[in-house]
Parts: C-alpha cells; structure tokens; sequence
C-alpha cells in the first residue's frame, strides 16, 4: 500500500522535475538563513557572534537588556525610538488606508467631472521618479518649520496616490448590487466603506496596508535628512548611528535589528494569504 | 434629500477627489517647482535663491563624483541584473514544479523582501565581514576568503547579491504569474511537433511572457538607480568610491558639501537617465503578444 503510493509519488515527475523541487525547497530554506543568523547572534554574546556555529553558544537576551537599559548611558534611547516608529508608521498606515479607501470609492464608484483625467493623474504620479523628490521635500519641511518633528516623518506620506489607485482599481471589480442594497437601505458612506467594501476587498487593504506600514517603518533616508535630535529618531535611523559608532557591540546591534524587522516579519505572516492574493491581484 | 443620495453626488465625489489634489499641490507639485527653481539658481540652504542659468549643469558634468556615481549604476547593473534575472526566472520555473507548500516556498522568499533593508543591511554587514559566517564557509570548504569590503568588485558584489536576495522572490512570482497565464495547448502542439526543450523556451515560453520580463527589466532598472540604504550602510560607498550609488552622491552633495543646488541638478540628470533607460529598453525589447 505505501509503496505503491510512493511509487506514485515517485513517478508524479520527471527526474529533473525532483531536482528542480528538492532545489526550491533548498533554496528557500537557504533564504531563510540570514534570519536565523540574525536572531541567534542576538542572543549571543558579542565574542561568540563571530566564532561559534549557528546553533553553539551561550544564548540570553542580554543583548536586549543591554539595548534598553545601558544604551540609555550611551545617549541611545532605543525604547522611545521603538515607540516613535510605531507611532509613525501606524499613523501613516491609518491615514493611508481611509483616504485611499474614501478617494478610491469616489474614483471607481461616483461619475465626478474629469474623473479621468484625475486617474490619469494619479498615473502620472506614479512614473514621475520619487528620487527627485527628497531634497525639494527637504526645503519645504524646512518652510513649514517641522525639521525634527513627527510631522516631518507623517505629513508627506499622509495620503498615497498609488493607495487610492489600487484601492479604486480593486472596488471597480465589485457588483453594483450590493452598492445598490445598500443605499436602498439607506446606508451612508461610512457604513458602506466599513461594512460592505472592506470586508469584500480584504487582499488589496491588506497589501496596501503591509506595504505602507512597511514603507514607513523602514524608511531610513528621510528621516535621516530631517530628524537629528537623537531623542526624536526613528528605531531606523537611531540603530543605524549605534552601529556607525558602536558597531564592535555586535550582539546589541542584531538586537537592535531583530526589533527593527520582527512588527514586518509578524505582519507579513498574519496577513500571508491576503497578501498571497493581493499579490497575483497586482500582477494580472 | 436623503442621506444615501448625497453619497453618491457628483459634488462629493470632487470634493474627496479634489482633498487629494490640495494634498499633492503641497507635497508634489510644490517640491517639485521648488527642484526645478534650484537647478538653475545659487542657493545654499540659508539666503535668497539667486537665478544662475546653467551654472550648475557645467558645475554637475564636471563633478567627477556624480560621474563615479553614474558609472556604479552600470557597475551594478551588470552584476545585479544577471542574478536577479536568472534567479527569478528559475524561481519561477521551480515554484511550476512544486505541488506541496507551494504558498510556503513562495512566501519563504517573499519574506526577504518585506522586512527591514536597514536591519539586513546591518546582518548583512557582518556576514561578509572578512572573518564572517559566509568567509568561514568559503575557508573551510575552498580554502580562500573573498576580499568583501576591500576590493571594488567585490564589494559591488557583495552590494548586489543583497539586493538580489530581497528582490528575487518578488520579480520571481510576477513571472511566475505570466507562466500561469500561458495556454497549455501551445505546448501540446509544440511537443506533438517534438520541438526541443530550449526552443520551446525560446520560441514559446519566453515570448509568452515578455510583459513580465518587461516589467521585471523596469524594476531591476529603478532599483539600480535608487539604492541608498544598503550602500550607505554595509559600504559606506567605499572602498575608494566604488560603492558610491548616485543617491548617495546626491545626498552627500545636498547635505555634506552643502551644495543643494547642485544635488538638485543631479537629480534631474538621474531621473532623466534612468527614464530615457527604461524607454530603450521597452522599444528594443517589448513585444506585442498576440495569439492568432
């Protein structure tokens, strides 16, 4: 019985056909290996990092101690940079998600003057470099006097035309019907956003969400440029200092970079299979 | 009027449509003025602008760091565009052959590519650091350790494996969704005609999937022109310049050698190249698939 199904197993494929899956398999473990090396140096100490193999050592979350009490000594506020991209990046998310999800409803669902060329518009933002945009960004925060200040980090992502065209792109494909029963019962806008086009278009908030969260979360050369007050940093920039300076603290640092990527890596996994769909979504 | 009517006026789909544009003229139309007046102005951050013609462009050509920056990106991109391209193309054809854990095998890769640039470029740091994980390995198995940090090339190298390692995933699954879209009957008919394997690849599979090769060139494009994080931080755009990326060389030039305007000016060439870039390649290589 089992051998006739692994016999079935075998046969499913040509031998290149194994080989290609056993690579795959291989390769994908392979990409998981910084991971793993960056988690395990963090819980080592510094002197180990280097010369022990993956899984040897002496593991605790000394590092971590070290990170959020002792760095406070080496003018390095780990703790408050961890809450300030938090707080950046979620408020950014949040922006981001009801303007796209209200202006996206407008453009795919409302018959408004020059709808097109507002669409077009937004195409046009979308090919424009955005590298052109970070030294006149520089001068207009510097006018606004919000050099060193969450608003520096917040204002200028506050609203993404890519957001409202994915959104719009993805509420196009919805039946008018359940628009139509809605209004009929008299639902208002909010009721129809938050009870009937959310929940339907779940892949696209989710990667537009994952994507902007991101976006925000790991953006390292604008704040770079506009924050210096070490207090005021994001974990990204204040982790990137701590290494140009105390790069030797090898363990402390993987430790600041485990902080840096777990909200991505956790995110990412709870939010897989809407991403999984929102991706082949994107790329019809 | 009811409340459900209102909702789906004209005038309020403007409105919404219109705060977007208030937002824009801000934070895109403003900045973007402003970067048009400093490439032909005199200005260092603290006085007046003073109008100066094509100061900064004779200024700009005659940088030889801009000129090392633009030459990295074609450093990069001969190095970065085969193992990107290559790799997910293999990808793409693997992930075909997988029929178990297919979303895990996918998102295994995808996972490089969401988390953090600044957190791997620092992981990254340390294991090309010449008595790091992966020099260890290289020793033990070759018996030689690779000169990561110190020799030119290799630095560029060790720069555009850790770009590949986050973007391969991605551009591997856009293919991979054109591989999905190619009728199978064009196989079929190609294997009842015993056509090769490679030119099936050739003639059919390739061709079949030229929008998303297309857009895998693009992106590959861009990201060559706009790497910032993992140059500043594994390199540091050393040694001696190699690694000096043009949004490095802009960034220092705006904010080190306080010469905004011509940072400015750069910017505009930069974009303008990689633009133009991009325009020759989709006409040298963009094909219309139509099926008859």
């Amino acid at each position: 019985m089992i051998a006739t199904k692994l016999k079935k197993l075998v046969q499913a494929k040509t031998p290149v056909g194994w080989l290609a899956t056993c690579a795959i398999y291989g390769l994908a473990i392979t990409w998981l290996y910084p991971f793993a090396w960056m988690v395990l140096a963090s819980l080592k100490p510094t002197a180990e990092v280097y010369n022990t193999n993956l899984f040897e050592g002496h593991l605790s979350l000394d590092n971590y101690v070290f990170l959020f009490g002792s760095a406070e000594k080496l003018h390095r506020p780990f703790l408050g940079a961890l809450g300030i991209s938090f707080f950046v990046a979620l408020t950014v998310t949040v922006s981001v998600l009801i303007t796209s999800a209200f202006i996206g409803y407008a453009l795919a669902r409302i018959k408004f003057p020059f709808r097109d060329k507002f669409r077009d518009f937004l195409l046009l933002q979308m090919v424009v470099p955005t590298m052109m945009f970070t030294l006149p960004m520089f001068v207009l925060i510097k006018q606004l006097g919000l050099i060193n200040s969450y608003g520096a980090l917040i204002l200028p992502s506050a609203m993404s035309g890519w957001g409202i065209f994915m959104m719009s792109q993805s509420f196009r494909g919805m039946p008018e019907d359940y628009i139509d029963a809605a209004k009929l019962d008299r639902a208002n806008i909010y009721q129809i956003i938050f009870n009937i086009i959310a929940p339907l278009n779940k892949s696209i908030i989710a990667i537009v969400a994952l994507l902007t969260f991101t976006g925000a979360w790991d953006n390292f050369m604008w704040p770079l440029i506009v924050i210096s007050d070490i207090n005021k940093m994001p974990l990204s920039v204040l982790l990137a200092t701590f290494s140009k300076q105390y790069g030797v603290y090898a363990g402390p640092v993987m430790a600041g970079a485990v902080l840096q990527t777990l909200p991505l890596v956790i995110l990412f996994i709870l939010f897989r299979r809407n991403f999984l769909a929102g991706m082949s979504l994107t790329l019809k | 009027m009811r409340l459900a009517d209102k909702f789906s006026d004209p005038q309020f789909g403007a409105v919404l449509a219109l705060s977007y544009l208030a937002f824009s003229a801000v934070f895109w139309a403003y900045p973007f003025v402003w970067l048009l007046i400093l490439s032909v102005s005199d200005w260092r951050f603290f006085d007046a602008p003073t109008f100066s013609g094509l100061h900064n462009l004779f200024v700009v050509l005659r940088d030889p760091e801009f000129w090392t920056g633009l030459w990295n990106v074609i450093r990069f991109f001969a190095i970065f565009f085969p193992i990107a391209f290559l790799g997910s193309l293999g990808f793409a054809f693997g992930l075909q052959q997988v029929r178990h854990g297919k979303a895990f095998v996918a998102l295994c890769f995808l996972l490089a590519n969401i988390s953090s640039g600044v957190a791997f470029s620092l992981v990254f740091k340390k294991l090309f650091s010449s008595t790091g994980p992966i020099n260890n390995i290289l020793f033990a198995w070759f018996g030689y350790r690779i000169p990561w940090m110190s020799d030119p090339n290799f630095a560029m190298l060790a720069i555009a494996l850790v770009v590949s390692w986050k973007f391969v995933g991605y551009y591997g699954l856009i293919l991979y969704s054109g591989l999905q879209t190619v009728p199978k009957d064009i196989y079929d008919a190609a294997l009842l005609d015993h056509t090769p394997p490679l030119t099936r690849l050739f003639r059919i599979t390739l061709p079949m999937i030229n929008a998303q090769l297309i857009m895998v060139l693009v992106f590959t494009i861009l990201v060559s022109f706009s790497i910032f994080t993992e140059a500043y931080l594994i390199t540091g755009g050393g040694p001696l310049d190699s690694t000096n990326t043009p949004m490095m060389v802009i960034y220092e030039t705006a904010f080190r050698r306080l010469q905004p305007t011509h940072a400015a000016m750069m910017s505009i060439i930069v974009a303008a190249a990689s633009y133009a870039l991009i325009r020759v390649m989709r006409v040298l290589f963009e094909r219309e698939v139509k099926l008859a």
